[in-house]
């Protein structure tokens, strides 16, 4: 940095410093509230009820019947992809309105308020064509995967589980849990394990195209009903969308739609439930505005463009639609360091500190952030102001809290590298400062900071790696960084490669990192 | 004018007696060495001198103003960091391993504290440590760093760099131990020009050679006290202690 100038540093921190308020002011600025949001949290990987399609939309059966409540009731629909493990924090602290992804009613009644089902839903194992596994009963210590807390696990292990399937789950080999379908069938094609049980509407678009691969057993685990799930309590949006629901299937938008997602065999919607779940009853639709769903309609419905299960993507397409992720993994990335490095350095002022309880703060909060799992303190930094203050955030805080949750993390880590590299400084170095007069903020600032700089080189380095490949921790947020997108396109696609290309831009990023600190760190070298 | 008066300085390092009861005066434009055996206390003696170590207890003047005393208990008494670092201002310190400021060029290690420190004016400060690099016979490394010169280079440097605080005494603490043989001529050289000069130097070294042809006077030290204190000649070639006398027996072998 010795050709800088005085000036071109100031002007660059400048520009850097309106960067970033830009950033935090258009995350921060309001949005247009003209409409009421309806906000739909899913998971973006289950199609065909909610996933990304070829070109980086979020689509799906669920997806479009939520786009036709919302025409009808002048709403605007918010699709918000979540990470499926934090839905009831979601939900709770109203970041979104309801949970509708093919969400299984069985089990969970008294968790939500329910709307009437829609779909039947049933519990059916894939397994590879050529097994041999005929029946239920021949899965005998076989391998059995399912994914985490899904309707297919509770099927066989959960409280309201039949004896059979009880009985079942005790004679395997293994129950695997694994996070997404796609990994799952990806195991049973290489034969690492023997059987997968998932949802039947999501079989018969994982299968579609690999029938030479995988086959249903005939025999189910179980029947289970599809319904939307609403905040405990809030009936007034749940009858809101129940009445459109109900409007739809009388004049045959809702099976229109079906019939666009190949789900008209399953859908279970109907004029026939009169109470809720809950014991409330339904409320009854005015037809005199609606005109029925005839005969004629039916017939024309042949004409129903039906959705192809998510196009091939080229890798160039599947690079095109992850360089938004790609924008927001540099973002994360660039703003961590940003904030991580300068607050390591107060941290480690203060953890040096002649004052002993001073120094305890900083040791006890560096053995916090650094012996906890950064995950679970992205989750922490993310619902306390919910939990703990009660108080809503704005979506924008999603990425403030994937950013405030990185940067007390790694600054952490910086400080104690930091504090090593300011203890490799001979104690002589001080000695000389203090005899020449400099005071010690005078020490600290020409003597000891700048030698500290040059030594921390390579161990800094290291961490910036490794926070490129981190950022992509922020899924458990369900921000949508790079790598979040690329599982998302991965299972609309039921194929490896986009994971395949965020390794490749991963590795880029890595390589671009290291060459450049390597440049600074040569740079530095002009003295030992 | 004594330029530097240590009374009954007394040092413990956790039970183990350092320093015992020194007394030790220095006038100026004198040379001192400080002779004894390791682990007699002339370091400690030296770093307590320049409050890199704090006496337990016993008197500090510089310039006939006091700066430690004792308190009613016996206890040395210390003044804020502010009158300390003013006494500071009064004299540099040479270290054994010279403590140049390695990411600062030779140039900005003698210049940097008189500008930045002293609020000097630039012209003069670089001036005068044109002259100062000239003395030490380095004028053609103003803008070397430190590890690209030899171990008797760097002390040169370090010689420039305490001279240009402008100190009223000038301290070395082994100057030379670091060093190789042979280039511990470069560093007599420069010292006996600074005595020429009348510049006062205590010089705390075990090189018996180098302190009879710098020094006026020499302290002899053992086990923490100042056992014999005269003219080079009389300590070196005449020790009356029997401890000088087995001392520079052993390096007479």
């Amino acid at each position: 940095m010795r050709t800088l100038t005085k000036h071109t540093k100031g002007a660059l921190l400048c520009v850097l410093l309106c960067a970033i308020g830009g950033v935090l002011f258009t995350g921060m600025s309001p949005q247009a509230k003209e409409q009421t949001q309806f906000i739909v949290g899913f998971d973006a990987e289950f199609p065909p009820y909610g996933y990304m399609d070829e070109s980086g939309e979020y689509v799906g059966f669920d997806l479009s019947l939520a786009e036709e409540v919302c025409r009808r009731n002048d709403w605007t629909l918010v699709k918000r992809p979540i990470a499926w493990d934090s839905k009831d924090s979601e939900l709770k602290s109203g970041s979104i309105s309801c949970l509708w992804n093919g969400f299984t009613m069985n089990g969970r009644e008294k968790d939500y308020t329910w709307s009437t089902p829609y779909v039947d839903n049933s519990q059916v194992v894939v397994i590879r064509k050529d097994s041999g596994i005929k029946k239920l009963s021949d899965l005998k210590n076989k391998i059995l995967v399912v994914q985490s807390d899904s309707s297919a696990l509770s099927a066989l292990t959960g409280e309201d589980a039949t004896e059979d399937n009880k009985k079942l789950a005790d004679s395997l080999k293994e129950l695997q849990q694994v996070g997404d379908y796609n990994s799952a069938l990806m195991n049973l094609e290489s034969g690492m394990v023997d059987a997968v049980a998932m949802d039947y509407g999501v079989a018969a678009y994982q299968l579609e195209g690999k029938e030479d691969t995988f086959i249903l057993l005939d025999e189910r685990l179980s029947t289970e009903k599809y319904g939307i799930g609403f905040k405990l309590g809030n009936t007034k949006l749940r009858d809101q969308v129940q009445t459109s629901l109900l409007e739809m299937l009388y004049d045959g938008t809702f099976e229109r739609i079906a019939k666009e997602w190949k789900l008209d065999s399953s859908t279970c919607l109907s004029f026939d439930d009169k109470t809720y779940a809950d014991g409330k009853p339904v409320p009854a639709i005015d037809t005199d505005s609606l005109s029925k769903a005839t005969e004629k309609q039916d017939a024309s419905s042949d004409a129903v463009k039906v959705k192809k299960k998510a196009q091939k993507m080229s890798i160039r397409e599947i690079t095109r639609q992850l360089s938004s992720g790609m924008l927001a993994t540099l973002a994360i990335f660039f703003l961590t360091l940003l904030f991580s490095m300068p607050l390591g350095l107060l941290l480690t002022a203060i953890r040096m500190s002649r004052f002993k309880p001073l120094q305890w703060i900083a040791k006890i909060y560096i053995s916090i952030m650094r012996g906890t799992p950064l995950m679970l303190q992205l989750l922490v930094v993310f619902f306390a102001p919910y939990y703990v203050l009660d108080v809503k955030t704005p979506y924008s805080y999603r990425f403030m809290a994937v950013i405030i949750g990185f940067s007390l993390n790694y600054a952490a880590y910086f400080a104690e590298i930091y504090r090593s590299g300011f203890q490799g400084i001979p104690i002589g170095q001080r000695e000389a400062a203090a005899i020449m007069g400099y005071s010690r903020l005078q020490t600290f600032f020409h003597i000891l900071f700048p030698q500290m700089v040059q030594r921390v080189m390579p161990p800094v380095t290291n961490e910036i790696i490794t926070l490129v490949k981190d950022t992509s921790l922020a899924f458990a947020l369900s921000y949508a960084e790079m790598f979040t997108m690329a599982k998302q396109i991965a299972a609309a696609q039921t194929s490896l490669t986009a994971l395949f290309v965020a390794g490749v831009f991963y590795y880029l990023f890595n390589f671009i990192v290291a060459y450049g600190m390597e440049m600074i760190e040569k740079r530095l070298d002009y003295y030992r | 004018m004594n330029i530097l008066e240590m009374k009954h300085i007394k040092k413990s390092f956790s039970d183990k007696a350092v320093l015992q009861d020194i007394d030790l005066c220095v006038s100026t434009g004198e040379v001192v060495s400080i002779l004894g055996p390791s682990g007699s206390g002339k370091s400690t003696l030296l770093r307590c001198a320049t409050f890199l170590e704090r006496a337990d207890s016993g008197e500090i003047s510089y310039l006939g103003e006091n700066v430690v005393r004792n308190d009613s208990s016996g206890n040395a008494l210390y003044p804020k960091r502010k009158d300390l670092q003013k006494a500071q201002s009064n004299f540099g310190l040479v270290f054994q391993d010279f403590n140049l400021f390695p990411h600062y060029t030779v140039m900005k290690n003698i210049t940097h504290a008189p500008i930045a420190i002293q609020k000097r004016a630039k012209e003069e400060v670089f001036q005068e440590a044109r002259q100062l690099l000239a003395k030490v016979g380095l004028t053609d490394k103003e803008d070397a760093y430190p590890c690209e010169l030899s171990g008797g280079q760097q002390q040169r440097v370090a010689i420039a760099r305490a001279l240009a605080l402008q100190p009223k005494i000038l301290y070395f603490d082994e100057p030379t131990s670091a060093l190789d043989p042979e280039i511990t001529a470069e560093i007599l050289r420069v010292l006996k020009q600074l005595a020429a000069e009348k510049m006062t130097m205590v010089i705390v070294t075990h090189e018996i050679d180098f302190a009879r042809m710098v020094s006026d006077r020499v302290v002899f030290m053992d086990n923490g006290y100042v056992v014999e204190d005269g003219e080079p000649e009389d300590v070196i070639d005449n020790p009356k202690n029997e401890r000088t006398k087995a001392f520079l027996k052993k390096l007479h072998v």
